[in-house]
């Protein structure tokens, strides 16, 4: 935490995802502080500043142009610099391949994109007021993708 | 086979070295018997021969003393002419019979005893006669000498009958042994001869069964020769023999054949073959065949040859040394040809190639179906959610109700979506079969439909299943599909009462299996009181997209039995299902037990 808020950090190629991030976090009225980067390259950028804030949870989509999100996952879990990072995947599909891939690699949860504004309130709220430590230490991979 | 035939062989050996010692015995001892013949009979001629001169001696002792008594009587001088001649003649025979007996030292002791009494009978005689010739017969002298030579003579017959006896006694012994020798010999000749017709017999015996062996097995190789013939033609290959001492080679009619020549057609040799291999493959032939020179051994080779006519054929060869009954080493080889083997694992290689193309096609569907459909549905469905919360007071009742139909579409689209996704995920893959507790795979499915079980207040029974080798998460979706149907399909007001059994069934009672390398099938029912169907769609409700029913009269996607069906066409399985309108439906699968 970056005093009493919490930094987000999102990487998402898609422009209405984005936007219904932000608009979630804006409704939420959860004390954050929210990022956004368009796709992989411009995220890991902008993190591999040496004066770079680091995020207290970073979301990552998948698929995305040129770095895709588990090409990302596998850098940041490469450099100790990042290891406080929680990292929450953040996807359309919740295919077995890519559950088992993205725990493999160290994330910490996986989230399959709501379809309904609500329930994605509800995740995003989940996820930002999770306790990570008692998360992390328990985890395995039934639990790892967030049931809604 | 080998082993029968030498000791046949050597059966025979012995008998005719048994025979021909047993002939030359026979010739031998016939041999013998005719010498031992011709000896008896020489003896006993021998022994006639003493007899007659024994005779002729006493005859003339006889002649003289009547001669001398004769001239006694008479005077006359005439008389005494045999006495004379008698003399001589009994020197003679004496000679004669000492010259018969001399391998008889008891016979000469007697003659030299004759031959002094005849001396001293001689000597007596003569002083006799004197006497009688001066008339002086009166005289004691002559009285005693008449009578000392009445006793000599006697002396001298005794004699010659003891020895006449003595010869009479050797030929009878003689006689006896011959009688004994020669009555024997032709019964030991016949029983020799039975002993050499019953050898012979038994060989004779011996050598028509060969015969009747070998003709057999003649008859025996004819066939086998004919249908070698045949299954070579069949089968398409060919055999030939390298015989490695002669260096020389056999090609049965067939490899001809093969090579597109009529049988027998050139000189089977190894240059005549190499002349028909492709340019492409003649190194690797030579090669071999070089190999197959040193190490009298030919490994499994693959080669092309072109026909006269041009058509290239694969051929495969093998061969492996036999040594026959004499020591000679031969290369038996097979040579078959391949072409359509070739050509056919050609086509299926292509089709497989083109099966693996059309799955990865159909991978990449998959994830374009997973993630590509459902993030502009997923977007969609978002929007909705944000208009009703947001702009829901700005809309019109109508616009409610058009959003509200957006809505109840985009959630089917979605439920379609997932369920497309899930058919062409349950695959088969062999790994992902485990021994599982069936029993538990039912309750996790019947716990995931726990809310709308206990909604529809449905009762569901089972029997204990046993365990199976089974893929587990694909027969947890099998009773939850199967289930979930069941109480999806519950006719209005009747709470669902859903019996699920097990039975194991035999193969051969069921129908559908006709070529099953499994003898038993587990057998599970899942029997309901729904609305059932009519029995005509029986089949048409597992193809995929088939609904009975309309979407406004129950939810569904058309898919899920699909599912089912593939689930247990994984598992080597069937599945059916029977319907009675509005009075229930039984889905019934089975398994092979393994």
């Amino acid at each position: 935490m970056l005093g009493d808020y919490t930094y987000v950090v999102l990487a998402d190629d898609d422009e209405d995802d984005r936007l219904f991030f932000i608009e979630a976090f804006e409704e939420l009225k959860i004390q954050t502080k929210v990022a956004i980067y368009k796709n992989g390259v411009e995220l890991m950028q902008a993190l591999n500043q040496l004066d770079a804030v680091l995020p207290n949870i970073l979301f990552l989509d998948l698929n995305m142009p040129m770095k895709s999100g588990l090409e990302c996952l596998k850098e940041i879990k490469s450099n100790t610099r990042f290891k406080d990072i929680a990292i929450a995947i953040y996807s359309t599909s919740a295919s077995e391949e890519d559950i088992e891939d993205t725990f493999v690699n160290g994330a910490n949860v996986y989230i399959k994109k709501p379809n309904n504004f609500n329930t994605l309130k509800k995740v995003l709220s989940d996820v930002v007021t999770m306790n990570w430590q008692y998360h992390t230490n328990g985890l395995n991979k039934d639990n790892f993708l967030l049931r809604l | 086979m080998t082993f029968k035939t030498l000791y046949s062989e050597r059966f025979l050996k012995i008998i005719f070295g048994l025979s021909l010692f047993i002939v030359l015995c026979m010739g031998g001892l016939a041999y013998q018997y005719i010498k031992k013949l011709s000896h008896t009979f020489e003896d006993v001629q021998y022994t006639y021969q003493v007899h007659i001169e024994l005779e002729k001696l006493a005859s003339l002792l006889k002649d003289a003393e009547s001669g001398k008594r004769a001239f006694i009587i008479s005077k006359d001088s005439t008389f005494l002419e045999p006495l004379l001649l008698s003399n001589q003649k009994l020197k003679n025979s004496l000679n004669r019979l000492k010259s018969l007996t001399n391998d008889s030292p008891a016979q000469q002791k007697n003659i030299r005893e004759l031959e002094v009494k005849i001396d001293k009978s001689l000597e007596i005689f003569e002083k006799t006669l004197k006497l009688a010739q001066t008339n002086k017969i009166e005289s004691p002298q002559f009285i005693a000498g008449f009578y000392e030579g009445r006793r000599t003579m006697n002396s001298v017959r005794f004699k010659i009958m003891e020895m006449t006896a003595h010869e009479s006694d050797i030929l009878g012994i003689r006689q006896a042994k011959s009688s004994k020798t020669l009555s024997t010999a032709p019964l030991i000749v016949y029983y020799v001869l039975i002993l050499s017709l019953i050898v012979l017999l038994l060989t004779y015996i011996q050598i028509s069964k060969n015969l009747k062996s070998l003709k057999e097995k003649n008859e025996l190789l004819e066939t086998f020769k004919e249908s070698t013939t045949q299954s070579e033609i069949i089968s398409k290959h060919g055999n030939w023999i390298w015989n490695v001492e002669a260096d020389t080679f056999e090609y049965s009619d067939n490899l001809y054949r093969l090579l597109g020549e009529e049988p027998q057609s050139f000189k089977p040799t190894l240059e005549n073959f190499m002349s028909f291999t492709h340019p492409d493959d003649l190194n690797k032939l030579t090669e071999q065949v070089n190999k197959m020179i040193e190490n009298e051994d030919l490994p499994f080779i693959h080669y092309r040859i072109i026909q006269n006519n041009g058509t290239i054929k694969h051929f495969k060869a093998y061969g492996k040394v036999l040594v026959d009954s004499n020591g000679d080493r031969k290369l038996l080889g097979t040579t078959a040809d391949i072409t359509d083997e070739i050509e056919n694992y050609r086509l299926i290689e292509e089709r497989n190639l083109e099966l693996e193309r059309n799955n990865k096609e159909l991978a990449s569907f998959n994830y374009v179906a997973s993630h590509d459909l459902q993030e502009p549905l997923r977007k969609i469905q978002t929007f909705i959610s944000r208009l009703e919360d947001k702009e829901d007071k700005n809309l019109s009742s109508n616009g409610k109700l058009y959003i509200e139909r957006i809505k109840s579409s985009s959630v089917r689209m979605r439920s379609l979506i997932d369920d497309l996704l899930q058919f062409s995920r349950t695959n088969k893959s062999e790994e992902a079969f485990e021994d599982s507790n069936i029993n538990i795979l039912l309750e996790t499915a019947k716990h995931d439909l726990a809310e709308i079980i206990s909604d529809k207040r449905a009762r569901i029974s089972s029997d204990k299943i046993p365990s199976m080798r089974v893929i587990p998460f694909q027969i947890k979706q099998l009773f939850l599909n199967l289930i979930s149907n069941s109480l999806k399909y519950s006719r209005a007001n009747i709470a669902p009462v859903i019996t699920i059994t097990y039975t194991q069934s035999k193969a051969s009672e069921l129908p559908k299996v006709k070529f099953s390398k499994h003898n038993l099938y587990h057998t599970i029912t899942i029997k309901d009181n729904g609305i059932g169907f009519d029995q005509d769609y029986a089949e048409k409700i597992f193809v995929l997209f088939n609904r009975l029913h309309n979407k406004n009269e129950y939810s569904g996607t058309g898919i899920g039995l699909s599912i089912c069906k593939k689930i247990v066409e994984n598992h080597n399985g069937y599945i059916t299902a029977e319907g009675i309108p509005n009075h229930g439906s039984t889905f019934t699968f089975y398994l092979p037990l393994t």
